[in-house]
């Protein structure tokens, strides 16, 4: 997944665990960027009777990097806290949730807006409010919860405004083959299966394994301008959750008590940068480090270990890759794409890159205009469309399908013209597209489709 | 550049009395992490220092939070101590072993 419990401590943590980052130059307000965070994975829709939230005890972070060091210039924070209006019931509401003061409502959360960007963090909205988990058409009817979750979304001035709450997963992966060693279903007729005794796998559709399932996204629309320094179009994303260092569980009071300093114990950039580059005994390392540290982890980047399994995975299927696997060489394609940014030169007319800090970030070009839906690409800049990943990232991008690609090695040639990418390379996915999302992504703020019903995806 | 992942550097003004410390120890009774909800001026001092990250905290917590003691190693007195978003560190080998006397006897 994206970044769904990549790492083996913060897999314990599901509210402190980042899914998914976007950052996209919102295409109906072209002088603003969006930036999404999702967090708590895989949510079945039916999860009552305690209902998916965030962690109060969890600080969010969204930062932006504005001149290449791989920290942030700008960070926004998110504090939210859970308010039970009725202790002495065992039920989320009473009666149908028709509004956000709906009196029917009986545990919900607010949360905190903070703007770190110098030395003084400015408050920018306090007490906001989320909307309800999507339960069903007795507590969520289908006709209230839209308008419900619009009020939702709240604008804090000054051209900013944001939302925070369930919302339907987007991302789109065969989790169910992918990690099933490697195999693709549309491409399985070529795995190596391990020589397995009566094992024979036909090619097959890829199956959505995060279909009609929710999230807790944190999405902030905020002006170009304020995001940005003057000639330096290019921004570097990533989310981070921390707790405090200390948590003692309070027996008397049946509930945990926390003390000292946040620590960063969840981080995420680029779609799939823990999950598939960094090996499994330093992963969550990684999620405690600031992408200025990222240097450390340079050679997961450039000499990936998927590059090296694809060709035994598939044998005879990507012999250029195994070609440039065997030369060691490294891949400053990967490198670029992942932790400098693409510098000018490389993709006529196009350029994110930020510096030679090597820093896991998503970097927006925010000086290029979002590709109207009828046109853009959902392989990004290998479709090219500027405006897609790795150009930030959209909520309908395919990035399992450009990052497969790019490891197996179409981007290569790009900075080695003596390099022919394999033909399976510029082919590889896994099966799915946009379409295989139930749920439709909305054409505004925040983006993310309405959350499936526990009532309708009861299982 | 504003990191609030960062750690801080240890605050002078956050030291407090070994005394209160051990107060607060007994109370809890924890062997080598101990809480008590005696730090209601500390984390108040604490929260006003930071008060984007001590602000809009979970059930179980105010402003008003617990002190938290965590005796590193009790040999040397490396102890740690923490309160609402801050946390600092000493070497006192007379509150470690007051704390460890505490809990031996309470442990009795």
């Amino acid at each position: 997944m994206s970044s769904h419990r990549e790492a083996p401590e913060i897999s314990k943590d599901p509210v402190a665990d980042s899914t998914d980052l976007y950052a996209f130059v919102s295409p109906d307000r072209k002088d603003s960027v969006t930036l999404i965070a999702n967090y708590v994975p895989l949510q079945l829709p039916a999860g009552g009777p305690n209902f998916y939230e965030f962690g109060d005890d969890v600080l969010y972070q969204i930062h932006i990097d504005n001149d290449g060091d791989g920290r942030p210039e700008i960070s926004y924070q998110f504090r939210f806290r859970t308010e039970l209006a009725d202790p002495d019931t065992f039920l989320y509401n009473t009666g149908p949730i028709e509004s956000l003061r709906s009196p029917n409502w009986n545990r919900r959360q607010f949360y905190d807006v903070t703007v770190v960007h110098g030395r003084a963090p400015r408050t920018l909205g306090t007490r906001l409010a989320c909307p309800p988990c999507n339960i069903g058409p007795l507590s969520t009817p289908a006709r209230d919860y839209p308008g419900i979750a619009a009020a939702a979304v709240h604008d804090l001035g000054g051209g900013v405004r944001v939302f925070a709450g369930q919302r339907a997963e987007a991302f789109y992966v065969d989790l169910g083959s992918i990690f099933d060693l490697g195999d693709l279903r549309p491409f399985q007729n070529l795995h190596t299966t391990f020589n397995i005794p009566g094992l024979k796998l036909a090619a097959a559709p890829g199956v959505n394994a995060t279909s009609n399932l929710n999230v807790h996204s944190i999405a902030i629309q905020v002006p170009i301008s304020s995001l940005t320094r003057k000639g330096h179009p290019t921004i570097g994303v990533w989310t981070t959750a921390s707790r405090q260092r200390v948590t003692l569980w309070d027996a008397d009071k049946g509930e945990n008590v926390n003390s000292g300093p946040f620590r960063q114990v969840s981080r995420l950039g680029n779609p799939l940068f823990n999950e598939v580059l960094v090996p499994l005994g330093k992963k969550d390392q990684w999620n405690s480090l600031p992408p200025a540290d990222d240097k450390r982890f340079a050679e997961y980047v450039t000499h990936p270990e998927l590059a090296g399994l694809l060709p035994v995975l598939y044998p005879g299927v990507f012999p250029h890759l195994a070609g440039l696997d065997a030369a060691k060489k490294p891949r400053a394609d990967l490198e670029a794409i992942l932790l400098t940014g693409i510098p000018a030169g490389i993709v006529p007319g196009f350029t994110n890159f930020t510096g030679t800090v090597l820093a896991d970030m998503l970097r927006l070009n925010t000086s290029i205009p979002p590709t109207p839906a009828s046109q853009a690409s959902i392989y990004g800049l290998l479709g090219g469309d500027a405006a897609g990943f790795p150009n930030g990232r959209r909520v309908t991008d395919d990035v399992v399908a450009i990052e497969l690609r790019a490891i197996a090695g179409v981007t290569y040639a790009l900075v080695d013209k003596s390099f022919k990418p394999d033909a399976a390379a510029g082919q590889l996915t896994d099966g799915l597209t946009p379409a295989s999302v139930h749920a439709t992504p909305l054409g505004h703020f925040p983006y993310l489709g309405i959350p499936y019903s526990g009532y309708d995806e009861p299982s | 550049m504003p990191n609030q992942d960062a750690a801080p550097a240890p605050d002078p003004g956050r030291r407090m009395s070994r005394r209160s410390l051990l107060q607060g120890a007994a109370t809890a009774g924890a062997a080598g992490l101990a809480a008590t909800a005696m730090g209601a001026a500390v984390s108040q001092a604490a929260a006003s220092r930071r008060p984007d990250l001590a602000r809009g905290s979970g059930p179980g917590q105010s402003a008003a939070g617990p002190i938290m003691v965590h005796v590193r190693d009790a040999r040397s007195g490396d102890i740690e101590l923490f309160a609402g978003t801050s946390q600092t560190r000493i070497h006192d080998q007379d509150l470690a072993a007051r704390i460890t006397r505490a809990l031996n006897g309470r442990s009795n």
